[in-house]
């Protein structure tokens, strides 16, 4: 998974953040910035793949060495580039990923019709998250816990390997609370490719390949990660 | 302490109602049914108040021409009266504390050590009470309180003046008198050059017709001619006669519809630049009386976002410093006002005493939110604050201004599209499980302690049919949160729920679950 390389539009305050997530977990890492500090910045902080890039320039930006099962990442401080760079590597590109932050209430519109695969819209996640203060105080608290790795408990997804005894069986039979972790949904690949919650009350058929998501104590998600390995329990 | 034994009878007793809760209580209790405007039951006091005043009126006027049953006019003479005599008491008794100047007057002379004065004590008693009395509205009281001194019939036209009482218990009433009182210069110099211009008019005629017309023969006459006229209600009934007369009338028919625009100009526009604070006054007045309400600091991007979820819980109000985004707000039809949260007084307005108010501070400036927070804090240490964080630097300061949650919209936008990137499966999962929207959502359900399940075992409850992902309990008592608890594990009052599903599952599952 960790070998699919993530091209960074813009070095900026999102940039540096997700970059430096993303080094972390060991992506390889390709940074596109137009501004000369900036550039120095990545440069300073350690990042080798780095380019200078003037986004207006079509044909650089057509040169650049995309793969299609790439990842871009459009995270310029000016979400008017944001929305040009997305247009013109869906032109050039019309498979790859495409993720971005929108930081106005209208650009995540704009970009989504741009052709950004995923939008996260920066005002409507915050104003989520205070009405969550208001209306879910517990849950909001134990789900920020959860997301900064705070309380031992987090989420976790697995995709089910070849081979793993998991392959051929239903849902309802497997007996998660031995492994002390809660399935909350599964992405089956004969359904479609949305997460389905397990409240739905459909016993899926699991097959490899398709994805777990799970809740438990990081020692048990970890645990349970081999075990699906495995053909037998 | 020697001195204690010779401490005066009087000094004991001040103690003793400075120390008795329940003195202080019963006094707290009517001193803000009479006085507090934010007093949630101070309305129902109010209209009782005005049913009695305006059936009081209504008897006056209904006596003129018909007979009363004689328990009308007892009710009116006993019930009424009495009940504005015991306000009238109430109100002189809760304007001051007389133990508390006793104390006072006590800690002085000992401090000085002089023995303790009663004549002071008596004057500032006196003082302090008369202050009260001899305000307009204690006097408006007072005569409403005459008419029921039946020995003086020309007494019952002061029942009139309980009508003037009800300006105390409706508030546009006072509002209004206010912009009057504000306008006092102005009114003040149109209603001296009126006289002016009467007087003089007055007398010009009073000089030309006395002998000429036959309906001026005093010098009020003519006076009474001239008010008539410049007010340009001409009743017709004194007219002038000669040639010099009607020059006089006209010259001040002139002035008097020229006084009259005036007049009437500087009231208006009194009134247009009052009627935008009335309205905010109300606004605020109105948010008072929740129970819990919402102070949004700054109309930016946030706020208008979060208002555009539509399922805020709370009643709200927009405060913003800036005239062009009160006027945004508004225009997008959000209660707005035009204050700046930063300033002690303005946080002050609020009903922080009886209500439970949530602040929440999302201006892009951490410079201001720090001080906003630290502002309400100072107000009222209850306020909840919600703040907005631009750089995780000053998380400390925000933590020592005492906001009670932090949000930092760049992280966390930050962090969601990392999730997406790395674990997408699990994003989709967050953001459904947080928003709710469309799919299941994580939802809390308190456990009462008249619930069915309290004090039961887990194992009682049938999640799986109700369509629900059990996922723990936030045991509040001890601020812990159990993932995945044993089956034996026994709920208790207080303890949280968590749970996942549909919407319309939690619905269902909370009635079966409160259902006994």
């Amino acid at each position: 998974m960790a070998t699919r390389k993530v091209h960074i539009f813009g070095y900026g305050r999102h940039g540096q953040r997700i970059a430096s997530g993303l080094r972390r977990s060991g992506y390889p890492l390709h940074i596109l910035e137009q501004d000369d500090v900036l550039i120095r910045k990545a440069y300073a902080d350690d990042y080798v793949d780095v380019d200078q890039v003037d986004m207006t320039d079509d044909d650089r930006i057509e040169a650049l060495d995309i793969d299609e099962t790439d990842r871009v990442v459009c995270v310029m401080d000016d979400e008017h580039f944001n929305v040009f760079v997305t247009l013109t590597l869906r032109q050039f590109h019309p498979k790859v990923e495409i993720f971005s932050i929108s930081d106005s209430i209208h650009t995540a519109e704009k970009l989504t019709m741009a052709g950004a695969t995923t939008v996260i819209d920066l005002y409507e996640v915050s104003a989520t998250r205070i009405h969550n203060f208001l209306n879910k105080p517990v849950t909001t608290h134990l789900m920020s816990s959860i997301l900064a790795d705070k309380r031992g408990i987090s989420f976790h997804e697995y995709t089910i390997p070849e081979g793993s005894f998991l392959h051929g069986r239903n849902t309802e039979e497997i007996e998660f609370f031995r492994f002390n972790i809660l399935l909350v949904g599964v992405i089956d690949h004969e359904l479609g490719k949305d997460l389905i919650f397990i409240t739905e009350g459909i016993n899926h058929k699991l097959d490899s390949g398709d994805v777990l998501v799970c809740m438990g104590k990081n020692e048990d998600l970890k645990r349970f990660e081999e075990t699906i390995k495995r053909r037998t329990i | 302490m020697p001195r204690e034994v010779h401490t005066p009878l009087i000094v004991t007793y001040a103690l003793r109602r400075h120390r008795s809760a329940r003195y202080q209580r019963v006094k707290g209790f009517f001193r803000d049914i009479l006085t507090n405007p934010d007093y949630p039951y101070k309305k129902f006091f109010d209209l009782f108040m005005i049913a009695l005043i305006l059936s009081s009126v209504w008897i006056l006027v209904h006596e003129v021409k018909h007979p009363l049953p004689h328990w009308v006019d007892v009710y009116d003479l006993y019930v009424v009266t009495l009940l504005f005599i015991v306000e009238y008491t109430l109100r002189l008794w809760v304007y001051s504390d007389v133990h508390e100047m006793v104390l006072k007057e006590y800690d002085d002379a000992l401090m000085l050590g002089k023995p303790l004065s009663y004549l002071k004590i008596a004057k500032r008693f006196f003082r302090s009470k008369f202050a009260y009395m001899s305000s307009p509205a204690a006097i408006i009281d007072l005569m409403a309180i005459l008419p029921g001194y039946r020995p003086l019939r020309v007494l019952r036209i002061f029942v009139l003046f309980r009508l003037f009482k009800l300006l105390r218990y409706t508030k546009s009433i006072n509002e209004f008198v206010q912009v009057l009182v504000e306008k006092k210069f102005e009114l003040l110099t149109l209603l001296f050059l009126l006289v002016f211009i009467v007087l003089t008019a007055g007398i010009a005629i009073y000089v030309f017709e006395t002998h000429v017309n036959p309906k001026i023969n005093t010098l009020f006459d003519a006076i009474y001619w001239a008010l008539v006229t410049i007010s340009t209600v001409g009743y017709g009934d004194i007219a002038p006669v000669t040639t010099q007369g009607r020059v006089v009338s006209g010259i001040i028919i002139v002035s008097g519809i020229a006084m009259i625009s005036f007049v009437t100009s500087v009231i208006v526009s009194a009134f247009s630049v009052k009627l935008e604070e009335l309205k905010e006054n109300r606004l605020i007045h109105d948010l008072n009386k929740e129970e819990a309400f919402l102070i949004l600091c700054g109309y930016g991007q946030m706020t208008k976002m979060f208002l555009r979820q539509k399922d805020y819980p709370l009643e709200y109000i927009i405060l913003d410093s800036d005239a062009d985004r009160v006027a945004a707000a508004r225009k997008d039809g959000y209660n707005a006002i035009q204050e700046d949260a930063s300033r002690y007084e303005v946080l002050h307005r609020f009903n922080t005493e009886y209500a439970h108010v949530t602040l929440a501070t999302l201006l892009n400036s951490d410079i201001e939110n720090i001080y906003i927070t630290l502002n309400a804090k100072s107000v009222d240490a209850s306020i909840q604050v919600i703040a907005r964080m631009s750089d995780r630097k000053m998380e400390h300061k925000y933590k020592l201004a005492g906001a009670d949650h932090l949000l930092m919209p760049d992280e966390v936008a930050s962090r969601m599209l990392l999730m997406a990137i790395e674990q997408p499966a699990m994003q989709q999962a967050v953001v459904h499980l947080l928003t709710g929207r469309s799919k299941a959502k994580l939802d809390e359900i308190l456990v009462h302690e008249h619930d069915h399940y309290c004090c039961k075992a887990l194992e009682a409850i049938d999640f799986k049919q109700h369509k629900l992902l059990f996922i723990g309990i936030y045991r509040a008592a001890n601020g812990e949160f159990l993932f995945n608890p044993a089956k034996e594990l026994i709920l208790e009052a207080g303890d949280v729920m968590l749970v996942v599903g549909y919407h319309i599952s939690i619905t269902q599952f909370e009635k079966d679950f409160r259902s006994v």
